[in-house]
């Protein structure tokens, strides 16, 4: 959680993204306009810059939802692999679980708690959740989402500490998704 | 740069004596107290992010090869097992010794094992955690080797000094030191150069260009070359030699290491154990199943037809082990053979009622009964 706060103080010194701002008004549109979400008021949103969306209510070492359009082939870059076109939404699943469990040790020793296909914007995708210990004991839980689309893969998650911050805003992160919509080429051929 | 700076730091440090026992293995200056204290709370962080493997059998084990080695160092020498598949181990400054999962699951024999902590408990005795932070501290090459990690996982000096390595003297120290351990301890020190060999498959496998775990060490083909030198005139004979009683202790490791290899999609390295015939002789019947799930995420040409071969494999030796059916219905689902997928994620989902991931193969299984009514 510090690491991804320290990541996003770097990415707004960069200049080249909106500096963070208050959401007053829910609709917010992906810098690419790949998307669009419906964040809640009175969050606190910001565009790394890397170009995610990241929204937190709290502060962003205790909740954050990030929201992520990548090109296909780079959709996993610590793993190097890629969204090929009929993957199936549990291979999706399992390229994804493998590529978080690459970010840090205490991930590589995560716990899936549950994982089951899902659907984002009529997307058939997956959502999983994981549980994880940081280095200080404390137990992380983060949902994800994930669907391919032929604008490329599209990623929606949530993180937050299990103890008292992961249920309060929960609720919040899923209609965050509910209101997601890809404005991307559209659906790949599913089987 | 990194490498001048930190011989040159090594040259001006004061030399310091071995640790001869564990009544002398102590802090002798504020200084190597302070390390000691940051390699405590480093053991602490580590315990707190449940990385640790916990499998006290195991554990035990792994701590009675390490006290025949060190016999002298009982109850300061503490070994644990890490949940990692990388071929990876460190020491800390205070006799906290980590092994990752993936060495104890690679290793063919207790004498392989024993080259790696005989090595790592060289470098407890011979102080080289505090010596290096010494020398790190002395020099700018700390900032170069944070700069270059990241640390952020690691944020102690302690934790980025004992897990990315010592200075090639430290190295080729513990090296020599640890195989005289291993000779006086009766080891059959013939099996100490494959340590390395293991380590440069794996290096190979992965497309490492240097393991982090040996960023400053010694050229794996010359630590190969002095292991091979050294123990070229060893007798026949020696202790520790015998795989069928490893694997025997090890099968649960094995298969531990192989799921947790895939989940990470590390196809490759699994492939190294899966693809030789003795290892595979030392697992279960339905090990198969995990060759057939590394061909599939490997994906090279050809990995289809093998991935398929070995869940038939699979099927026919372990004919309840309900995973290898799920992997056959997806291959036939991708594969546009309808019946067959329908077939075997029926049968997946009869053998695994309670199976995590039924809602998918449920909706896969539809998406084939479908297809089913459009082919001949």
């Amino acid at each position: 959680m510090k690491k991804l706060f320290l990541a996003l103080l770097f990415a707004g010194a960069a200049g080249c993204v909106p500096p963070p701002a208050r959401v007053d008004v829910p609709l917010t549109e992906a810098l690419d306009k790949a998307y669009t979400v419906d964040l809640p008021v009175g969050w606190i949103r910001h565009f790394a810059q890397d170009k995610t969306l990241l929204a937190s209510r709290d502060g962003f070492t205790l909740q954050t939802i990030g929201i992520t359009h990548l090109p296909a082939e780079q959709a996993f870059p610590k793993t190097k692999k890629s969204v090929t076109e009929g993957v199936l939404p549990s291979e999706l699943a399992e390229l994804q679980i493998a590529e978080m469990k690459a970010e840090t040790q205490q991930m590589a020793a995560l716990v899936v708690i549950e994982n089951e296909p899902a659907v984002l914007d009529g997307r058939d995708g997956f959502r999983v959740r994981v549980s994880y210990h940081t280095a200080r004991g404390l137990e992380v839980h983060r949902v994800t989402y994930g669907v391919p689309d032929k604008s490329g893969y599209y990623r929606i998650e949530y993180v937050a500490p299990k103890l008292y911050y992961f249920d309060a805003t929960f609720a919040d992160f899923e209609k965050v998704v509910s209101s997601m919509r890809i404005a991307g080429g559209g659906k790949v051929a599913a089987k | 740069m990194l490498m001048v700076t930190t011989a040159a730091a090594i040259a001006a440090a004061p030399a310091l004596r071995p640790f001869s026992s564990s009544d002398s293995a102590k802090p002798e200056s504020g200084e190597e107290q302070r390390v000691w204290g940051q390699a405590i709370e480093f053991a602490e962080e580590i315990r707190k992010s449940a990385i640790v493997y916990r499998d006290e059998p195991v554990t035990a084990y792994v701590q009675s090869v390490m006290s025949r080695l060190f016999p002298e160092f009982n109850g300061r020498i503490r070994v644990q097992v890490v949940q990692a598949p990388q071929l990876n181990a460190f020491a800390l400054p205070d006799g906290d010794i980590y092994v990752n999962l993936g060495l104890l699951a690679r290793f063919q024999n207790e004498a392989q094992l024993a080259t790696v902590l005989a090595h790592e408990g060289t470098h407890f005795t011979h102080r080289h955690g505090f010596r290096n932070q010494q020398n790190l501290k002395s020099s700018a090459a700390f900032a170069s080797v944070t700069a270059m990690l990241g640390v952020p996982i690691l944020p102690q000096l302690v934790a980025a000094s004992s897990i990315f390595g010592f200075s090639r003297e430290m190295e080729s120290e513990a090296d020599s030191v640890g195989y005289e351990r291993l000779a006086r301890a009766g080891y059959d020190v013939r099996e100490a150069p494959q340590v390395f060999e293991h380590l440069a498959r794996e290096v190979k496998a992965e497309g490492i260009d240097e393991p982090y775990f040996f960023a400053s060490h010694p050229k794996l083909k010359e630590r190969i070359d002095n292991m091979t030198k050294l123990s070229a005139k060893a007798a026949a004979g020696g202790a520790g030699s015998s795989r069928a009683d490893y694997a025997k202790l090890m099968t649960k490791v094995r298969i531990d290491n192989l799921e947790s290899e895939l989940s990470m999609g590390r196809a490759k390295s699994a492939l190294l154990m899966l693809e030789e015939p003795e290892h595979m002789a030392g697992l279960p019947p339905y090990a198969a199943y995990y060759r057939g799930e590394a061909y599939r995420l490997r994906g090279q040409d050809g990995d289809v037809l093998r991935a398929e071969q070995a869940y038939l494999e699979a099927v026919s030796a372990s004919p309840e082990f309900a995973p290898s059916y799920r992997a056959l219905g997806v291959h036939y689902l991708k594969a546009n053979q309808y019946t067959e997928a329908a077939k075997h994620l029926s049968r997946y989902l009869e053998l695994a009622p309670a199976a995590k991931d039924r809602t998918y193969v449920q909706n896969y299984l539809k998406v084939a009964q479908k297809k089913m009514g459009g082919q001949p």
